[in-house]
């Protein structure tokens, strides 16, 4: 599996040859990206008949170019209507939706594009350097590092409720509660479930994302002729190609930032199951902490947005890592690629790369390329998609709220779904209106279950001994980094007003 | 919205919190619920919810007692304003409430195009104060049968399915 750089050029020269692939892939992956409930899991699945018909190589490239598009896709709702199209995109509204409401969403736009489109370049090229030691990252994370793992993303919830962290805690730990939800895995007892077969596969995730964001949003801003503020629509009324290029050039401004989130997203992308929200939220976090003006996250900041962008497609070209090195699929995506590969009779793992090195390396070359080609998306997509804000909120709350509900419906094909987006809606509402952050409850949702297995499991192979979680070197080590990255904060807060005190 | 407008009158009348009890009552509530639930299943499949659960309700018990310390020093009220304010917007709120729990029962049996409609219509009529009905009717007809087509027709999504449906499934 040693890298071969001939094979790389030759394979990125041979992949722009089928720009006709990846150019309507682009576009259908911007769409479903954008739309709740239509991630590129699901498309791809609706697509399998064509995928399956397609040569193996077309096929992959396809898939690849759908997925990577639709990772930036579900940034545009995010930013401009506050309405994730993703739970991978959940972090992106914090400081996205406030740059709207000022009237900068065509700046927001090209920041979320540019950090995406670099982030997600550089991380693929990164990945196909370093996919040999990339890979063994899932080899040495078990229940106890994931447990570790989990608690980091839950840690988030105080670092997004920064006005009353109190608040924050409620929310993000009432999320958890609910995402406990269901028959748990090793008994398949029933649990807090009001007596909704419909649960018992835990809460899904696309009714919670719909009704936390779209819905609660769609109710809380009819009050308002548009999303936008008065002055904001001015300038939105006002703004040419000169705002999406300002946008471009912060966000370029902000390299060293893109880099190191979107590497945060790399790693985090190789872990089975760990997924694009909790990197997105991990790097957001990060990003706070070291930054040197943390006040003004959440309020439109450039670098709240530009790090979960880049840090959420970051986590697209990690999720091959493992599929494509071990064979065990990164996110759900990756398993339905493998399960196409399979059909065509390619087998993952080492022995793809010695029996298919160009299918190996082409599915790096085609994400690259994927992204490559995006760059030229960046500036329209910003100048054009932005001005939906100005749309007046006699339209735009009635068609939010029917397309998301039945965005609801789609994953199961079960009406209750959309019952259920109605009833996070209300819970959103309330916790909009009351100051409690919709954000941490989704953190919750999407991390309870992932949580419970991990810690289900960990007590299973220590056979009920709790002191486990604190049994693995690389898990301590893990704990220590958690316990600075919670103190961090506090300190650097204390010496910055330390700071402050002494220029007085 | 509502925030800045109450920080305004704080000196003059305290900010209305009661509203902001209703989450953690809430959680409170279905903590103990779930508790319920779990009393019979393995303490292995109970530790991990028990911990999340006493320590929500641990959060919730210390908001409740704060909110409480600062009603009795007279710092803040135990109203709902922050929650219903505007309330010159409630009527259209509950109507469009209503008009979604209706979508939700009639989508089943009317299908996606048809229920969209009527929806989007009688929505966007009641926020626009029955204003451009012409207008709306048309941008409603629109788009629920550009959703027709683009996701059940061109992309085979699983849409509930109703007469319109059925009727151009043999065209598209």
């Amino acid at each position: 599996m040693e890298f071969n750089l001939g094979i790389f050029l030759d394979e990125f020269a041979r992949t722009f040859t089928f720009w006709w692939v990846i150019l309507p892939a682009l576009f259908l992956g911007l769409i479903v990206g954008a739309i709740p409930g239509f991630s590129a899991a699901n498309t791809i699945i609706i697509l399998l008949p064509l995928t399956l018909a397609m040569d193996p190589e077309v096929g992959l490239i396809f898939m690849i170019a759908l997925y990577a598009s639709s990772r930036l896709g579900a940034g545009i709702p995010a930013i401009l209507v506050n309405i994730p199209g993703t739970a991978g995109a959940a972090a992106t509204p914090l400081d996205g939706y406030p740059m709207t409401k000022q009237g900068r969403g065509q700046q927001a736009l090209s920041i979320s594009f540019v950090s995406s489109v670099l982030g997600g370049l550089l991380t693929t090229i990164i990945a196909l350097l370093a996919m040999p030691w990339l890979s063994q990252v899932a080899y040495y994370l078990h229940s106890v590092e994931m447990i570790v793992i989990m608690i980091f993303g839950i840690s988030l919830i105080a670092s997004i409720a920064a006005k009353d962290t109190l608040k924050g805690l409620i929310a993000g730990f009432f999320g958890l509660m609910i995402g406990y939800i269901g028959a748990d895995v090793v008994y398949e007892t029933p649990r807090g479930t009001f007596g909704f077969l419909e649960l018992y596969d835990k809460v899904p995730l696309i009714p919670a994302l719909v009704g936390l964001f779209a819905i609660s949003e769609a109710f809380s801003v009819l009050e308002g002729e548009s999303i936008l503020s008065k002055r904001g629509k001015e300038a939105m009324q006002k703004a040419g190609w000169a705002e999406a290029w300002e946008g471009v050039r912060l966000a370029l401004s902000k390299w060293w930032h893109i880099i190191w989130t979107s590497l945060i997203g790399l790693v985090i992308g190789v872990v089975p199951g760990a997924g694009a929200a909790i990197a997105a939220f991990v790097a957001y976090q990060q990003s706070k902490t070291f930054s040197k003006t943390p006040e003004l996250y959440g309020t439109g900041h450039l670098e709240g947005l530009v790090a979960p962008e880049s840090a959420n497609n970051g986590v697209t070209s990690g999720t091959l890592v493992p599929l494509l090195v071990i064979g065990v699929p990164g996110g759900a995506t990756a398993a339905i690629m493998a399960v196409v590969l399979q059909y065509h009779g390619v087998t993952m793992g080492p022995e793809l790369f010695e029996n298919h090195a160009h299918l190996a390396y082409g599915a790096f070359t085609a994400m690259a390329v994927t992204y490559a080609i995006m760059l030229l998306t960046i500036l329209p997509l910003a100048r054009y998609m932005s001005k939906i804000t100005v749309v007046s909120t006699v339209y735009m709350c009635p068609i939010i709220i029917a397309f998301t509900l039945v965005g609801s419906f789609v994953p199961r094909a079960y009406v209750f779904d959309m019952y259920l987006a109605l009833a996070f809606g209300v819970i959103g509402y309330i916790a909009r209106k009351t100051g409690y952050h919709v954000a941490a409850i989704l953190i919750g949702v999407i991390l309870g279950p992932l949580l419970e297995n991990y810690f289900l499991r960990a007590l299973r192979i220590s056979q009920g001994d709790v002191m486990v979680i604190f049994s693995s070197t690389i898990g301590n080590i893990l704990w220590v980094c958690l316990v600075i990255s919670l103190l961090l904060p506090w300190y650097m807060d204390r010496r910055r007003k330390a700071d402050r005190l002494e220029t007085n | 919205m509502s925030d800045e407008s109450q920080s305004g009158k704080k000196s003059a009348v305290p900010k209305q919190v009661g509203s902001e009890l209703i989450i953690p009552v809430a959680a409170i509530l279905f903590s103990i619920y779930y508790f319920w639930t779990i009393q019979s299943i393995p303490w292995e499949a109970q530790v991990s919810a028990l911990l999340v659960g006493l320590v929500l309700i641990g959060l919730c018990l210390v908001f409740i007692g704060r909110t409480l310390i600062q009603k009795a020093r007279g710092e803040v009220a135990l109203g709902f304003s922050q929650l219903l304010n505007p309330a010159a917007f409630i009527p259209k709120r509950l109507i469009l409430l209503a008009l979604t729990l209706g979508y939700i029962l009639i989508i089943p049996f009317a299908g996606f195009t048809i229920t969209t409609f009527g929806f989007l219509a009688a929505a966007m009529l009641t926020l626009s104060n029955g204003k451009k009905m012409g207008f709306i009717i048309f941008l409603s007809a629109i788009l629920s049968f550009g959703g027709y087509l683009l996701f059940i027709a061109a992309f085979k999504t699983r849409f509930p399915m109703g007469p319109v449906e059925s009727a151009l499934k043999g065209l598209f």
